[in-house]
């Protein structure tokens, strides 16, 4: 595998735990005002 | 480089995904209405009362000159101390598209300009504003021959106080209500586990201090609620006035009610009594209970559309 698409191989994955983190804050943040469960749910 | 690359795009991945988590509109757009002289007209801030807040807005279908109409009123959440009418014209728009006249109506809400405002009073002033809400709407050239209640907490619950209370005042026949995450019944043991886990409620502690819950309830109800009423039980007297489903019979209209199972700016076990009393009255109704969310019902996105499916339903069935 070249450097550039290990490089960009991380990026993607960097982009996916992004993506994953933040809607699991919002919906953290929401459930805390609000009420909810972390996990259940739907995925969107 | 590549390290502020990786962090940049993190960062873009996390607030926008935090973004579409907020916005992220389950029922894909179906009850939003591109809004035009086509659909409807829209009349706004017209009056009920004497009060500041006692203004209404009216949704009139383009569609004008049919015999009657069904009027929807539809009336706006903020926990009794906010918000406003103009809140919910997303609503109001798609319920005029339907041919429905649609109005929300303000009431005065309690805070420091209105100490002595509190859910009673707001209840009193929704039933007074109905014969001015039809009267507007047959000038307008509208007549209304029947009606539903709905709304959004707070206006959830103002809107059950009509439709399970005072539907008997109501110039025309209450055919419906819907709304969602009203408090629907006021009752100590459901009130201290508002927030808690659903599925493990704690009992009444014979020994606790409740004093916080009984000036909740004073609040809320408008009259004096001790903790020794909370103890002997005689506060239910009092809380009843604001308790929509202590006013459920056989002859309630037909609810569509949602609710999420942790709610935590109201008692969702309180909810459970409402489903209770329509299905011990023999009431036609839909009692959705969305497992995973709180009060914003932001968890259940399956759920949310259901529910809004079987509002429509409703009203085709039930308001024609």
């Amino acid at each position: 595998m070249t450097l550039t698409r290990k490089r960009l191989v991380i990026l993607a994955a960097v982009i996916l735990a992004g993506a994953a983190l933040g809607r699991l804050a919002m919906r953290a943040a929401l459930n805390l005002l609000l009420g909810g469960t972390l996990f259940g749910g739907n995925f969107l | 480089m590549w390290g502020f690359i990786y962090a940049g795009a993190f960062l873009a991945a996390f607030a926008a995904s935090a973004l579409f988590k907020m916005t992220y509109d389950p029922t894909g757009g179906k009850y939003t209405v591109q809004w035009d002289g086509t659909v409807g007209t829209i009349h706004t801030d017209l009056p009920y009362g004497e009060g500041e807040a006692n203004r209404f807005d009216l949704y009139l279908p383009a569609d004008a000159g049919r015999e009657s109409y069904g009027l929807v009123v539809y009336l706006h959440p903020g926990g009794f101390t906010g918000g406003d009418k103009s809140g919910d014209g997303e609503m109001l728009k798609w319920l005029c598209s339907k041919g429905y006249v649609a109005a929300g109506i303000n009431y005065t809400l309690f805070g420091e300009a209105h100490p002595d405002a509190n859910v009673y009073t707001q209840s009193a002033e929704i039933r007074d504003s109905i014969p001015f809400v039809l009267a507007e709407a047959e000038r307008l050239g509208y007549p209304i021959d029947r009606m539903a209640a709905a709304g959004g907490s707070a206006g959830h619950t103002l809107a059950m106080l009509y439709a399970y209370r005072d539907a008997g005042t109501s110039p025309v026949p209450v055919k419906l209500v819907f709304g969602a995450v009203g408090p629907s019944c006021f009752y100590l043991e459901d009130w201290i586990n508002m927030g808690a886990d659903p599925h493990h409620p704690k009992a009444v502690d014979p020994s606790g201090d409740y004093s916080g819950m009984a000036g909740l309830f004073y609040a809320m109800s408008g009259k004096e609620i001790t903790a020794d009423m909370l103890a002997d039980g005689s506060y239910l007297d009092a809380v009843k006035d604001i308790s929509a489903a202590m006013w459920v019979d056989e002859n309630s209209p037909p609810s569509v009610h949602a609710y999420g199972a942790w709610d935590r700016v109201q008692a969702f076990a309180a909810s459970r009594r409402l489903d209770a009393a329509l299905t011990g009255h023999g009431v036609p109704h839909e009692y959705l209970v969305f497992e995973h969310s709180g009060h914003g019902l932001q968890n259940d996105n399956a759920m949310y559309a259901l529910y809004m499916e079987k509002v429509e339903e409703y009203l085709a069935r039930y308001l024609g």
